[in-house]
């Protein structure tokens, strides 16, 4: 067993971490659909990478610039939020990410198409050096949600998921709500991306994959809805159940699909018997 | 002129492959009022059934296409019992539905990959060309467009002049009045998930001779489905067919001005203005539930 491979292991977990805090903001805590969270953190990718590649700009700086970047389109999101409901929601932003697939592989002169972006500067030289970085920015985002999530204005965000018009009545701005909502979600959408870029060195418009929004969904649901202590356990326990496979000696070859059918399994298995998950305090509806 | 008539055909050919996707995705949103995008691996399995037996296996056309179609059905009949019923039984929300659709969508996928690998297959048969008028025609793409506009016709007669087509209609309108005068609405959802799952094996076997076989094709084919059915009004016979042909006819027309390249973004684009400002489409009616 070799320290590079848990060292590698656990820089995609912080990162998906942080994803998945953002994805529970505004899917478990403000109950908004937002199958587009891909959508938003493969945008944070090419956004920092592309900074990065084309102004020279400082990877720390690219990364704070393609959060709020992705905090806008996040916010613009909130224009068919506030007038469609439910599944046609869910579908616009699924839409985004297929808009920006097809964007990122057709703009050739801009992305390079489906050869990719490589060569993104990295941000640490040393992969320990990032571990700590991620690990060190998945607190913040822990941290930060947390407190926004038991302020005022959390509250708010709950109160619009419970009962949009009861929220309404009571005076609380619903599209001011979701914007910030989703922008701050989208924030941590994009820096996650962005985080991703500058570990791989290397994106492609396969960021925006279906099946990538499938592992982030089980994350979430299986750690539960509405508790960012669920999805932590969610991210931790997807990541111990999948990565022993590649110890039982399947080739790598088949070690993707064995695992994304075990991702969508257990997604299958939650909805089907425990909607909450292991920690969630509310179903989705 | 003749520019004009041959994008005028490959947007007919478009549209039937369309029409073909779209036709079970549409009448499973009608009868069980969610989005099922495993649909769209459905039609991937059957099109790599039909590889499996015609191309691997050397069994006759014929034989081939039915055991498609039954492998296919069996895997609808197996999803609708062994997910989608569980969902009902707990009344998980239709928004559930969509997302367990989607891990079906890509479990079906990555299955595909395990047993076929990801090379590009493809099922050989005669195939000659026709000239119409300067235009060409593959006896596929023909015998394609044909197949899409009988389909419509048959789930049109089904839905219309059948008695389970008349079930289908009320629950659809109204689950629970349906109940009280004696329909069981489990037994309708399963003719549902069988009907939608025989139209998937017919439209994969085909797709799958028209193009080339990928273990991820079901993606790009349910979302054209769902686009089309979007435009044309989600559950409703007539709105897929015109769904299903304007997309067609706007993505081959498109590529006129634009590279080839951008057919996908076209629709899309598409796709999501119609999502933002018509989401009950060209035909459908604005419901309260849907749209504020």
């Amino acid at each position: 067993m070799n320290y590079d491979y848990l060292i590698h292991i656990g820089i995609l977990t912080a990162i998906y971490m942080i994803n998945a805090f953002s994805f529970n903001l505004s899917l478990g805590y403000t109950g908004l659909i937002n199958l587009g969270q891909m959508a938003l953190f493969g945008f944070g990718a090419y956004a920092s990478a592309l900074l990065t590649r084309l102004l020279g700009m400082n990877v720390w700086v690219a990364m704070f610039i393609a959060g709020l970047m992705t905090m806008v389109l996040g916010m613009v999101l909130a224009l068919p939020a506030l007038r469609l409901k439910k599944d046609y929601l869910a579908l616009v932003m699924l839409g985004l990410s297929f808009i920006l697939y097809a964007l990122s592989k057709n703009w050739i002169s801009l992305t390079r198409g489906s050869l990719g972006l490589p060569g993104t500067v990295k941000l640490f030289k040393s992969n320990l050096n990032f571990l700590i970085a991620a690990i060190l920015i998945a607190i913040i985002t822990y941290v930060v949600l947390k407190k926004i999530v038991n302020s005022k204005l959390g509250l708010v965000f709950q109160a619009i998921r419970d009962d949009e018009l009861s929220a309404a009545v009571l005076g609380k701005d619903i599209f001011i709500s979701k914007a910030i909502a989703l922008g701050i979600s989208a924030f941590f959408a994009g820096v996650a991306g962005s985080l991703l870029a500058h570990y791989l060195t290397f994106i492609d418009p396969s960021i925006f994959d279906l099946s990538q929004l499938v592992i982030l969904l089980s994350m979430l649901i299986v750690g539960g809805l509405a508790s960012l202590e669920g999805t932590a356990l969610g991210v931790l326990a997807i990541v111990l159940i999948t990565e022993p496979l590649r110890f039982i000696g399947f080739s790598p070859v088949l070690l993707g699909p064995m695992r994304e059918i075990i991702y969508a399994a257990l997604l299958l298995i939650i909805l089907i018997y425990r909607p909450r998950g292991l920690l969630g305090k509310v179903d989705i509806d | 002129m003749s520019v004009f008539l041959q994008l005028l055909i490959n947007g007919l050919i478009a549209g039937s492959i369309y029409s073909l996707v779209a036709a079970g995705f549409s009448l499973t949103y009608s009868v069980n009022k969610f989005m099922n995008f495993a649909h769209g691996a459905m039609i991937a399995f059957s099109g790599y059934m039909m590889f499996n037996f015609f191309s691997k296996y050397r069994q006759g056309f014929v034989l081939a296409f039915l055991l498609a179609i039954l492998c296919t059905a069996a895997l609808g009949l197996a999803a609708d019992f062994l997910v989608y019923r569980q969902l009902r039984k707990r009344k998980a929300s239709t928004t559930i539905q969509l997302i367990a659709s989607l891990a079906l969508l890509t479990m079906i996928n990555s299955c595909i990959l395990l047993f076929f690998s990801s090379d590009v297959r493809s099922i050989k048969i005669a195939n000659p060309v026709y000239i119409v008028m300067d235009a060409r025609i593959t006896m596929v793409q023909a015998v394609i467009i044909l197949t899409a506009i009988l389909m419509m016709a048959v789930l049109w007669l089904v839905a219309f002049k059948t008695k389970i087509g008349k079930a289908m209609r009320a629950i659809s309108d109204n689950k629970e009045v349906a109940q009280t005068v004696g329909i069981n609405p489990e037994k309708i959802y399963l003719s549902c998930a069988l009907i939608s799952s025989v139209l998937a094996g017919i439209g994969g076997v085909l797709i799958g001779i028209e193009q080339n076989l990928y273990p991820q094709m079901g993606v790009m084919l349910i979302v054209k489905g769902f686009a089309a059915t979007v435009m044309g009004g989600l559950g409703l016979i007539q709105g897929t067919i015109f769904g299903s042909y304007l997309l067609g006819m706007v993505e081959n027309f498109g590529i006129w001005y634009l590279p080839s390249g951008y057919k996908d973004a076209i629709s899309f684009v598409l796709l999501f203005l119609f999502l933002l400002f018509r989401p009950y489409g060209i035909f459908g009616k604005k419901r309260r539930e849907d749209v504020a």
